[in-house]
Order: structure tokens, then sequence, then C-alpha cells
């Protein structure tokens, strides 16, 4: 049994905004850490009453469109050595305290940062592939080491380099639980709402890019022998996404170049049904994009 | 007020065997007049057992993300409850629906009662479990009659040194003054290992004969490996210490 004074140097940080239901699940669940922060955007409901009542220190901050832009400014205010971040719709299990404990005791000297497997849970099912499992996050990391760009749902950057970041391989270990969305309407409203709050560089327009991230986000996502025709809509969704981000980008730009065959989009239908057979698998790789080098991002370390 | 008596059910994926087993524990519960509450233990479930399932009655969840020995589980779920009896529950055991009234009645009968078993089958109706005994040497505990047709098998023989964990009925304020299971077992025979316990320092065990349970057994998979080194901890502990059975 790891030693539960490593627990007291584990500061959770959640980001908040009208979440009182949320952290009412959540901080029950993080009781054993040295401190806990909630910081509070401008919530209109009990958010902070709720995180009070569990012992949090409430830091109210102003309503920020993207949460990981402002990710960085409270990871300084910590004081502990290290550092969960948790978001208000996740909880973790009834034995994360013991895990945790022995995350750090077992790997605190020769990593800084732990990439988390995540239980998407989207209505009442709990996702078993498409992308969506083990859906590793970086969450417990050691100050100073963990740095979010300003935009959505990206992963962070391990600035200490790839080699420090351990990806906890599912399942058997320390999971982040999630209550995802309701119901698909809850889904593409928020996925509307990241489109329009993210960030898009108006000197790198390049719109065959948004047409293969299209085709990316569909072969990735595309996993029915997992999740059903629930991976079918979650698979068009997010290849939608990408379409229409395709198009808030273009409109932003000052000389917009022609859409003329934007939309032509090839058959979806055609990309390969994952696992069916290795023919299949191979021919999906054709319709992803090469990952981009450097950097340290997620998917990129190594494996426990 | 009705008595409490509180399954504790360790879960590992089967969802559906889980709610057919708590919705028989409920019925028995229902007919012994006792009120019936269910601790679920979800044992790192591939995927997380959901907070209700079709069927079944209520419960308190617990999750576990790693998976815990039987003992270690089954002590924090007994930790979460407050009811006056515990039972101890497997989620592959479909109670006979008078059998928490013959185990309610054992205890209403032997006030020096430590803990409680239960009569159980396979499917084929021979006796998964009648009573845990002990034989010479390195046999150590092994349950009485296993395989037998349960009709050639008398159900007089009550008092035994122990009974197994997959359905053992004890008042709460004695499990938890016995310290619980001992969590050094990897996963098994820690429900032997209490049973002697309390037996030496509590009072009698009993297996109730009267109705017959059905138990399919070891239907976790992974459960059958972890048996040897459980076995060698329980030798290293308690042999020479038990009184060995005819």
């Amino acid at each position: 049994m790891p030693s539960t004074d490593d627990l007291h140097r584990v500061t959770v940080i959640v980001h908040a905004r009208n979440a009182a239901a949320g952290l009412a699940k959540l901080l029950p669940t993080v009781r054993w850490a040295g401190a806990i922060v909630v910081v509070d955007m401008e919530s209109t409901d009990d958010t902070a009453d709720v995180a009070l009542a569990h012992g949090a220190k409430v830091v109210p901050v102003e309503l920020h469109p993207r949460v990981d832009a402002v990710r960085n400014r409270f990871l300084e205010t910590a004081t502990t050595e290290w550092i969960l971040v948790m978001d208000a719709d996740e909880y973790l299990a009834d034995d994360a305290a013991e895990l945790v404990a022995g995350l750090i005791a077992e790997h605190g000297t020769s990593r800084d940062a732990f990439a988390i497997p995540r239980l998407n849970r989207i209505g009442s099912h709990v996702m078993r592939g498409s992308g969506w499992y083990p859906d590793q996050q970086i969450r417990l990391f050691r100050r100073g080491t963990v740095r979010w760009s300003d935009s959505t749902h990206r992963p962070p950057e391990v600035l200490s380099g790839r080699e420090r970041l351990l990806l906890l391989k599912a399942p058997g270990c320390l999971h982040i639980h999630h209550d995802n969305y309701t119901d698909l309407r809850a889904f593409i409203e928020r996925q509307v709402r990241y489109a329009l709050n993210d960030v898009y560089d108006p000197h790198s327009y390049e719109p065959d890019r948004y047409a293969a991230a299209a085709l990316e986000a569909f072969a990735g996502r595309h996993d029915p022998e997992a999740d059903g025709d629930l991976s079918r809509a979650l698979a068009v969704i997010m290849a939608w996404d990408q379409v229409i981000r395709g198009l808030i980008h273009w409109d932003q730009l000052a000389d917009k170049p022609s859409l003329e065959g934007y939309l032509t989009l090839p058959a979806i239908g055609a990309v390969p049904t994952p696992r069916r057979s290795r023919v299949g698998a191979w021919l999906r790789s054709l319709w992803r994009r090469p990952r981009r080098g450097g950097g340290s991002r997620m998917r990129k370390g190594t494996r426990s | 007020m009705s008595e409490i008596v509180s399954a504790i059910v360790l879960s590992r994926d089967f969802d559906a065997l889980l709610a057919i087993c708590l919705q028989r524990f409920g019925e028995s519960a229902r007919r012994a007049g006792l009120a019936a509450r269910c601790v679920v233990i979800d044992n790192a479930s591939q995927t997380p057992c959901p907070e209700t399932l079709p069927g079944a009655p209520p419960y308190r969840l617990v999750r576990f993300d790693r998976h815990h020995g039987f003992g270690t589980a089954c002590n924090h779920g007994a930790r979460r409850d407050d009811g006056d009896f515990l039972l101890f529950l497997n989620n592959d055991v479909l109670l006979d629906p008078d059998a928490l009234a013959a185990m309610r009645e054992e205890f209403a009968a032997r006030p020096t009662l430590a803990a409680c078993g239960t009569r159980m089958v396979f499917p084929d109706r021979t006796i998964q479990h009648a009573g845990v005994v002990f034989g010479a040497g390195d046999v150590g505990p092994y349950h009485i009659h296993r395989k037998r047709p349960a009709s050639l098998v008398p159900r007089s023989e009550r008092r035994f040194q122990a009974v197994t964990g997959a359905c053992l009925m004890i008042r709460r304020d004695v499990f938890l003054g016995s310290g619980g299971f001992d969590e050094r077992y990897p996963f098994g025979l820690e429900d032997v290992d209490l049973c002697l316990r309390l037996g030496r320092d509590v009072g009698e065990i009993v297996c109730n004969q009267e109705t017959e349970s059905l138990h399919f057994e070891s239907m976790t998979p992974g459960r059958v490996e972890l048996d040897p080194p459980s076995r060698s901890f329980f030798m290293s502990q308690w042999k020479g210490r038990y009184a060995i059975d005819g």
C-alpha cells in the first residue's frame, strides 16, 4: 500500500461553470488530496457553495470561451509538487487515492506526467472504442512541467520531454470517469460552441486539410463493433465538425479563396469498418494524415 | 421496524447476472421479513457497472479501477453500510426464495451463532456447497459432498468449522469486531480464515441445509488462477490449527 503522505503533495484543480451537480459527484472522489481548488467561471448556480462545502478553495475568475487558455494561470498557484486537473463533469473511482499514491511512489522520480485513460459515458452508454477509449488524458503531473495551448481539447505539452510522460495502459489502472453528454443534442451543441470559440490562424488556411481531417475523424471514430450505431452517429458529427471549422476559418479570412470543391467530400462510406479485416485496417490507415513531428504530444508517450 | 440485511456483492463485467442475483436477493429478503439493501462493488469491470440495472433493486455502487482481492473489496463494502446483518454474496449465486428466512431463523435459534452459510447446488443439482471440512496433511479445507447429487446428501449435518463466503450471513458488528476478512489473501480462502477466527473467538458456524440456492461458481475470469497462492498462504497461517474432520 503506497504511503498516503504522497497524497498531501497533490492539488486538485477543477475549472467549473454552473457545475454544482457535477462537483457534488466529483469532489467526494478527490477528498484525499492535499488541496482542492475550484476555479469558478462566473457560475450563477450553487457551484461555489458546493465547492466550499467539500473543503475546496474557490477562486472566482472571469468567463473565458476556451478553458484551456486559462488553465496555465492557475497551475502556478498550486503550492504542492503534484497537480491533478479534473473537469467538473468527471470523477474518480473509490480506489483512486491508492492508485494515485502508487503512481507517484513508483514513478515519481522518473516521470513528470501521467496520461490517464478516460471512460466516456454518452447517454447511458460507456464508450468502448470509436476513438473514445482509452482516450488518455495528461492530467496528473509535476508542477511546472505541463502547459496547455490556447484552444479547446488539445493535449497539453509536457515541457520536460515525452520520455518523462507515462501513458497508463488500460484496463486495470487509474481511470478518469467522464459523464460526457446526456444525448447527441448536447454533444452537437458543445461541438458547435467549441468550433465557434476556437482560434483560427488567418495565415494558414488550407481547405484540403479540413477535408482530410473530416475523413480522418470519421475513420478514427467509426467503430460500430465497439459502440454500434452510436459510433456511426458520433463519427459523422466529428467529421462534420471539421467541415464546419473549415467554413468558420474561411469566413474569418480577409482574402477568401473559392470554396468550389470544398464540400465535394469523398464518399465517407468507402472508409472501411475497423477490425473487420487486416486489409480493412490497412485501408483505414490510408485515410489518416501523418502526425506532425516535434513536441511531446500525448500519443507519443511511452507505455507503462 | 424491520431488521436490515445488506448484501455485499462483488461484480466484474457480468451485469445481467448481477441484476438477477440482486433480484433474487431482494425477493428472499422480502420473504424473510428483512429490509434489503445492496452494496455492489464493481471490481474493475472493463465497462463500469451502471448506477442502476433493469429489474434489480437499488444498490449503492463502489467502483474500483484496479482489481482487488475478495477480502479487501468485501471489507470496503461492509464499511459502506450499516445494516444489522451483512450477506456476502457472489454475483453468480441465485438465492432460493426462502434461503434468507432459513438463515435468519438459525440466528434466532442459536444466540451464539457467529456466521451462517447456506446449501448451494450447481445447475445439474449436484452439491456446490454444504459446508467446509478439513483434511489431514496438505489436504486442508474443501467443500464436503461437492458434485454429489443433492438428493443423496443429508440435510441434518449443520455445524462446521467453516462455510463459503459465496453466501455468508453475519451480524455486521460481529464482522467488524473480528477485523473483517484478512486482506493478505490474493483471492480465495479468506472466508475460511474468517470462519476459523470466528469459531475461535465468537461462536458457532452453521450451514443451513433447508433450502438449495443455485451457484454457478467461478464465473469470473482469472478467479481460479489466484487459488494456489491463496491456499499456500492459508496453510502457512492455519495448518495444524484446525480440527481434522473424519
